[in-house]
């Protein structure tokens, strides 16, 4: 590239972003964001979210994200993390001849660096314990099911690059015991989805598919609190099955994505008369 | 039962790690964190320790807090101070180089403090380990000589007390 190529390219992206600047800041958005009228949406979202005043209205839940991801638009996130299964599903039928496991490990030492394996040993646990603060915590701070899956699932990503594929199978991190773990994580937000419905009908009273907090007319509920810990009711059963269910198909992924082309190829094309 | 003792120390960080990141000591924090402990601490505990009798060792504990306090507090300043002599220099004295530093440790453990704590003072950065030959490959940012005698002035503090606390 020649040097005045590169004079134009810089000043173009440099005018850009100041003319982007320029129209912004005269208003080209509205002078007030956001607008006003989004503004009563969100307001009556921090309104009901936690308030112990409407609790006939309310989530009771602190965390306003959360809330509306698994109880005011619960029915979204099902439809949502079903679309991710399917999308996981999908992957292990494409690859569904080839085989994770097995194969003989490759002689001598295999991975990165003994210093970094080493480190590795121990930032695994800490990994994994971050995840379920993030997890457990989705319904008072920032966070949820799918934010400490998708952290848990660093912890196999790193053992799977830094030691190798046969190493991990050997700890019983197979595509078929995460296929386990991620179903029954989906059956348990199924379950929890239902909970109150199933035991309110048992009683003979009325309630709502994906009910958490008592509302008018169905007056059952998730208690929100146990011995003053907030919990969130069905939330955070949501949020605990969610996280086994993501961090195991990220799982599945990675161990998919580590097979070697060569073998993948070779089943693929099915032998001389395959196709 | 072997595996629930390995189990024990993972298990105390992943507590301490679930307690720090949550932000608070509350009855929900400790009642989850005790779960997630043990949930991870017995996941954790085949990868991670092969010695678990070393835990209970409190003198090891002792050299681990010694270091802790003489690393950061003397090698760690005396290595920046170092750095930023030769960074505001107006000649910026510098010899770099790569070179072989023994080490004689056993665990990988105390292998791996002694690399980290290289790495981690200014001036020196571990490249490669041979475990076989029992070598590190550090770059120095001022080769003062690649004998093995001048060599080892990087990393004798590091090897004192990583010996104590894992070998």
């Amino acid at each position: 590239m020649g040097r005045w190529q590169k004079v134009v390219i810089t000043a173009s992206m440099v005018a850009f972003v100041a003319l982007l600047a320029l129209a912004l800041s005269a208003g080209g958005l509205g002078f007030t964001l956001p607008a006003g009228r989004v503004r009563d949406v969100a307001r009556w979202y921090l309104f009901t979210t936690f308030n112990p005043d409407l609790e006939l209205f309310s989530a009771m839940a602190p965390e306003g994200v959360t809330s509306i991801v698994w109880d005011y638009r619960g029915l979204d996130t099902l439809f949502e993390t079903a679309v991710f299964f399917l999308a996981i599903i999908g992957s292990v039928a494409i690859m569904r001849d080839i085989k994770t496991g097995g194969g003989s490990k490759p002689k001598g030492s295999t991975g990165l660096s003994p210093i970094v394996k080493t480190v590795t040993r121990i930032t695994v646990g800490i990994i994994l314990a971050v995840a379920a603060s993030i997890a457990l915590h989705g319904h008072l701070t920032p966070g949820g099911g799918f934010q400490g899956g998708a952290t848990a699932a660093v912890a196999p990503l790193l053992i799977l690059v830094i030691f190798s594929r046969y190493y991990i199978e050997r700890l019983g991190v197979s595509k078929n015991a995460m296929l386990a773990i991620r179903s029954l994580g989906l059956v348990g937000i199924a379950v929890t989805a239902f909970i109150v419905l199933a035991v309110t009908s048992l009683q003979g009273g009325v309630a709502y598919v994906f009910q958490n907090q008592p509302k008018p007319y169905a007056p059952a509920g998730m208690p929100y609190e146990v011995g003053g810990s907030l919990t969130g009711g069905t939330l955070l059963l949501f949020n605990i099955f969610e996280m086994f269910a993501v961090s195991a198909g990220f799982t599945i992924i990675f161990l998919l994505l580590a097979i070697p082309e060569s073998e993948v190829l070779g089943v693929l094309r099915g032998g001389e008369d395959g196709h | 039962m072997s595996r629930a003792v390995r189990a024990v120390g993972p298990g105390l960080l992943a507590f301490v790690v679930y307690i720090v990141f949550s932000g608070s000591v509350n009855t929900y924090n400790i009642v989850t964190g005790v779960v997630v402990a043990a949930v991870v601490g017995f996941l954790t505990a085949n990868i991670t320790v092969s010695n678990p009798g070393k835990l209970g060792e409190v003198g090891r504990l002792g050299w681990l807090i010694a270091y802790a306090i003489r690393y950061f507090f003397i090698d760690e300043v005396r290595a920046h101070v170092d750095v930023m002599r030769r960074i505001v220099h107006p000649r910026m004295p510098i010899n770099p180089g790569i070179v072989r530093v023994p080490y004689a440790v056993s665990s990988d453990y105390a292998m791996t403090t002694i690399a980290n704590s290289i790495t981690n003072t200014p001036g020196t950065v571990v490249v490669d380990v041979d475990t076989e030959r029992k070598v590190f490959y550090v770059h120095w940012i001022d080769v003062k000589g690649v004998e093995p005698e001048v060599t080892r002035g990087i990393s004798r503090v590091f090897e004192f007390f990583a010996s104590r606390i894992f070998d």
